[in-house]
Formats: structure tokens, sequence, C-alpha cells
């Protein structure tokens, strides 16, 4: 199957202001697959990827690197954020209360 | 208004710029329980990390972008004691000087209007996915963190 990845900002000009890429995968492939795919074909991104500088979006949630990719899924690769990188355990709304 | 316009109108990603007045009567006019009505606005500053600023841009995922917004109202809703919740992000070239982002949380008392505000702006920052391009004279310049 070929997926296609989204790209933003920074990364949309790494790569030559392509706005997606098209990525051949096995059927069943994952996230995982992705970033070596990636890897082999650019591998300055590849290691961002790695690094979880750039994260992988799959149907608008971030995904791990066990998620299953289908041919139909909404899949985009994110630079980190303007106002900061998406890190797992941020603050809780408890905390402000 | 449907439950659905109602969000629609509450939760925007828009490229025009907007009247903080009306925005602040959208959630006024929601319910007069609302005692108190915190805002934040982010506007477009002409210094950053050491470099002139000219102009910055912003890209937006357009999907994620409004989905995540969505949650974030809905989260602040649920966990803190407020009434409604506001939630305007612009996208495109803006000037110097203009808005930016609106956060507006109407509550019954100024205390939970304030802490939700905070906690808004800042999980928007954390989990929107929108870039900031700015435009400096060493050439454009994506901005990756800011507190």
């Amino acid at each position: 199957m070929i997926v296609t990845v989204k790209l933003f900002g920074m990364l949309k000009a790494q790569l030559h202001n392509q706005s997606e890429l098209k990525v051949p995968l096995e059927q069943g492939g994952r996230v995982d697959d992705l970033i070596a795919a990636i890897q082999a074909m650019n591998p300055e991104v590849g290691d961002l990827l790695l690094k979880r500088k750039i994260l992988v979006s799959v149907n608008h949630e971030i995904a791990h690197g066990e998620t299953e990719l289908a041919g139909s899924d909404e899949i985009a690769l994110l630079p980190p954020f303007s106002g900061g990188s998406w890190t797992p355990g941020r603050m809780p709304a408890d905390v402000y209360r | 208004m449907s439950t659905v316009d109602t969000e629609a109108a509450l939760v925007r990603v828009q490229r025009e710029t907007f009247s903080i007045d009306e925005e602040i009567d959208r959630v006024r006019n929601r319910s007069t329980r609302i005692g108190g009505i915190a805002t934040f606005l982010g506007t477009a500053r002409d210094r950053s990390d050491d470099r002139d600023v000219s102009r910055i841009t912003f890209e937006y995922y357009e999907g994620m972008a409004q989905k995540k917004l969505r949650e974030i109202r809905e989260r602040a809703l649920q966990d803190f004691d407020v009434i409604e919740v506001l939630i305007l992000h612009r996208y495109g070239e803006i000037d110097i000087g203009e808005n930016i982002v609106l956060i507006v949380v109407g509550a019954m008392h100024r205390a939970d209007a304030f802490k939700a505000c905070k906690w808004c702006i800042d999980e928007l920052k954390q989990i929107t996915p929108i870039w900031k391009c700015e435009q400096t004279p060493d050439g454009q310049v994506w901005v990756e963190q800011h507190p």
C-alpha cells in the first residue's frame, strides 16, 4: 500500500516545500515501519522522528510506533508546535485549581 | 442555535481578525449566571529571541487543530467551575500588533474564570498543531517553543 503523509511548518520547508509525501509500505505496516521508510528516504527527517522531535499523527491523534496503518488513514508528520512540544505528562487541570 | 452551531462559534480557527467585544458578548450571552469573564489575548510582537520580527505567519493542521481546541474547551468545562469557554486562533499572515489568539472564559466567580483561562492557553500551546513562522532580518524562522 501507499500512504500519504502530510507535512507542516519547518518540515515542509526542509523538504523543498512539498506538502505531502507518498510512502510505500507493506500491508499492515505500522508507524515504526513508516519511520524506517522515511529514514531511508531522508535520514535527517528520520533522525528527528526517531528522537521524537517530530511526531506522527494518525487520524488527528498522536500515534505510537505500534499503531497499524491503513491506506485510508490520514497521516501527518508534526514538527514542534509553536507553543512547545507535545509532552505526555503535561500539567493536569487539577494543578491549576 | 443547535449545540453543533454553538460549538462551531465558540471554537474557531480563522484567517480574519476578530472583535474582542463581540467575542466576549458571545460568552456573556450564554448565561445570566456568569459573574466574571476572564480573557487572554495573544498579539503579534516585533521582537523574538533577540531578533526583530516584521511579520508572523501561522500555519495549522486543518481538522486536527479544531479537534484539539474542541477537546480543550470540553475539558475546561468539565474540570473547572466555569460556565462557558471560547477559543479562537488566527492563521495566515499577521502584522505586528494584530490579534492572534483569544480565550474567553465565563464563570460565576473570577477565580475559576482566571484559572481556566490560564489552563486553556497553556494547553492550547502544548497540544494544538499550529506553527509560527517569524519574518526576521535574517530570513524566515520557524518557532519551536515559547514559554
